[in-house]
């Protein structure tokens, strides 16, 4: 599912990182800094995408021999409008990618493009999104895929945490705060669902990776392992400065699972290695 | 000997063992291929697939063999089998141009009365459409050709089935005579059913597998072992003693693919609902992988110098074949990483891979390496002794999916031991 058009990695001449303002952005624009690796970093300061005249604009920042990298969304898409926006961002970016075309192309996607019940998910697994976050991505993704005439790798990373994350989701991140501040952490009944949960800095390396490599096709990003919520909760607890109690409440909602086999990522990157949770867990609270 | 002379045409797997069968039950056989340099090898007794019994049968029955690249030479015959092998790509789907274009060769060579009966893997519907011979003398007949058994399996089939224009009417006398020789059941049937029986029979076998892969690796992760619960299953009348239940790293070979391939093709032409056919082919995908993951998971992801010893190419034991072979799809996936292999049959040339290293030897291959994968279940692996692997290996990890060694006495030689539907068997450690 994931060719490399180089087969051994070579530095893109310039990465456009458009996004570069928000956690997974300027985490692959740090990661870049880190290798070497040129890029321009975009924020909405530099170009807004949903401004008007902003496709002309954001094509007149990219060169036919950069890549670029698409991270920008309002995430998470909770709200139709929230689509809406993110949809007409992805259509300026066709619309510019039209008219300078560029020698690769990465989008940063989710996992939320996946059926529920898909188990374990692999980049085959039928994309059939439950919510409106999935639907948005998968939207951007077709409009990328019938529009960019460049190489097209799409990164679908599962669940993301680490120190610099702006969301408050159910998991690591809304855990470490709680933790932080001393509060219980409240589990959905005991906290039995397991989930495949990601570090920042993996999905960073494994961009580059893709950018090196100017790999075509599709990734997830995902480590292979999942754990049940209330051994991260635990995991993150043995971390906080003091104790706070991990309590469970009574269950609303039936038990789903999501694990990832990973062998598409073997195969592409045989000798990366992703950070174990309790690793990652480690350096986002002494990144806190 | 009978009096009836029985052709093949094509003489790749599934040709050469039929007319060598043909011959052993007492039938004057000629043998025919379109590739001179093939027809000059294969009289000089150098066979181009490999199995079982066949080079020895074939120099046995040698004089009522004849082998030629001349189609008029089918002209004596009164049966005429069309058995090429029909190649698939890399979807799985038939080339049917060839044998197309073979027949269409052969059929005016035949005589006014001979039967020409298509033995290859053809889909629905190809043996009506064909526009010669007239239909009374066409016929479609399932082959059940197994790798690596292909002769056994020739020479005592379970029974025929004959695709006819008109199932009511009899056989022509020389084919009747013919499928007589065997001593087995004969169905006839309407082409199309005949072909989709054919197509019916694998997906059968694939289902068990399917269904057979599926718990063994469940068996991995509870603590089962699927060894065990094989046998109760095969005790079960609805199941059977010879139901498929022994896992294995997906489908290969290209035969039962090219049958998932058919139905999924078909169904979609025809508005079927076929996804549990679609779920056999991703299981198999799956399943090809487990090499490496157990790899990743046991050694790699912690030793980016690792020595990787390979033994068998093959798809698996007693062929040449490596269609859809899990070894060389481990082995692809191993690039970052120094590879020993070993085949007793197939080159390492084979082997998709920068730095692959031919051995001459089992033992050769394990030399130095620190895990080594028993990808296919050559006999000659049984005698492996893990003392001796244990001696010359770097470290400690065997990945023995087809349990061609007794774990439990590579774990007390000092290795980890890994196969399909058990938990992983942890060496026994000395103190």
């Amino acid at each position: 599912m994931l060719e490399h058009l180089n087969p051994r990695p070579a530095r893109p001449s310039r990465v456009v990182v458009l996004g570069a303002g928000g956690f997974v952005g300027s985490a692959i624009a740090r990661r870049l800094a880190t290798d070497g690796i040129a890029s321009l970093p975009v924020t909405r300061k530099e170009c807004d995408l949903l401004a008007p005249g902003a496709a002309s604009r954001l094509g007149g920042l990219i060169r036919a021999t950069d890549s670029v990298v698409l991270v920008s969304a309002i995430a998470p898409a909770r709200a139709a409008a929230d689509v809406t926006a993110n949809v007409r961002m992805g259509e300026v970016v066709c619309q510019a990618l039209g008219n300078v075309s560029p020698a690769h192309v990465v989008y940063v996607s989710s996992d939320a493009v996946y059926a529920d019940d898909a188990n374990p998910v692999t980049e085959q697994s039928c994309c059939h999104p439950s919510s409106l976050h999935g639907v948005m991505h998968l939207a951007r993704e077709v409009m990328l895929r019938t529009s960019v005439k460049a190489p097209l790798a799409i990164l679908r990373p599962t669940l993301i945490y680490g120190a610099g994350d702006p969301h408050n989701g159910y998991g690591p991140n809304r855990f470490r705060r709680l933790a932080a501040k001393g509060e219980p952490i409240t589990l959905f009944g005991n906290g039995e669902e397991q989930r495949d949960h990601v570090f920042i800095d993996d999905v960073a390396a494994l961009a580059a990776l893709v950018l090196t490599h100017r790999s075509q096709g599709i990734v997830n990003v995902a480590t292979g392992t999942s754990h049940s919520f209330r051994t991260v909760a635990e995991k993150v607890v043995a971390l906080a400065p003091r104790p706070v109690p991990v309590q469970g409440t009574a269950r609303k909602t039936p038990i789903t699972h999501r694990h990832f086999d990973v062998t598409t990522t073997l195969k592409a990157f045989g000798t990366f290695r992703y950070t174990p949770l309790a690793l990652g867990l480690e350096r986002a609270a002494a990144e806190t | 000997m009978s009096a009836h002379v029985v052709g093949f045409v094509g003489l790749t797997h599934l040709g050469l063992v039929s007319a060598v069968a043909a011959a052993v039950k007492g039938f004057r056989v000629v043998a025919f291929d379109s590739d001179p340099a093939r027809v000059v090898a294969i009289e000089a007794g150098l066979l181009p697939v490999v199995e079982p019994d066949l080079d020895r049968l074939f120099r046995e029955h040698r004089p009522r063999l004849g082998v030629t690249a001349d189609p008029s030479a089918l002209r004596v015959c009164s049966v005429v089998y069309v058995a090429s092998d029909v190649p698939t790509n890399d979807d799985g789907v038939s080339e049917l141009r060839g044998i197309t274009e073979l027949i269409d060769r052969v059929a005016p060579a035949l005589n006014e009365t001979a039967a020409l009966v298509v033995l290859c893997q053809v889909p629905p519907g190809f043996t009506r459409g064909l526009s010669a011979p007239p239909a009374a003398r066409r016929f479609y007949q399932v082959e059940t050709l197994v790798f690596g058994r292909a002769v056994e399996r020739a020479l005592h089939p379970e029974r025929f089935i004959v695709g006819c224009a008109d199932p009511d009417a009899p056989l022509p006398g020389a084919y009747r005579a013919i499928l007589d020789a065997f001593a087995c059941p004969v169905l006839p049937m309407r082409y199309e059913s005949a072909e989709l029986a054919k197509i019916a029979i694998n997906c059968c076998l694939v289902a068990s597998v399917s269904i057979t892969n599926s718990l063994a690796e469940l068996s991995e992760r509870v603590g089962a072992d699927w060894a065990e619960i094989a046998p109760a299953l095969r005790l079960d009348r609805r199941i059977g003693a010879h139901a498929y239940l022994t896992p294995g790293l997906g489908l290969a070979g290209g035969n039962l693919e090219r049958d998932l391939a058919t139905v999924l093709r078909l169904a979609a032409e025809q508005g079927v609902e076929a996804g549990v056919v679609a779920a056999f082919v991703r299981n198999s995908q799956h399943r090809r992988d487990w090499a490496l993951r157990m790899l990743h998971a046991e050694l790699l992801d912690n030793k980016p110098d690792a020595v990787v010893g390979v033994l068998g190419l093959a798809y698996k034991e007693d062929t040449h074949s490596t269609k859809n072979s899990p070894a060389l799809s481990l082995i692809a996936g191993l690039t970052p990483w120094r590879v020993q292999v070993y085949d007793p049959v197939v080159p390492a040339s084979t082997a998709r891979h920068p730095a692959v290293v031919g051995c001459d030897s089992a033992l050769a291959a394990a030399h130095g390496a620190d895990a080594l994968a028993i990808m296919t279940p050559w006999a000659e692996f049984r005698e492996l002794k893990p003392a001796d692997l244990a001696g010359v290996m770097r470290g400690r990890t065997v990945l023995d999916p087809f349990r061609v060694l007794d774990g439990r006495v590579v774990a007390a030689a000092g290795l980890d031991y890994a196969t399909l539907g058990a938990p992983v068997l942890r060496a026994r450690r000395r103190a």
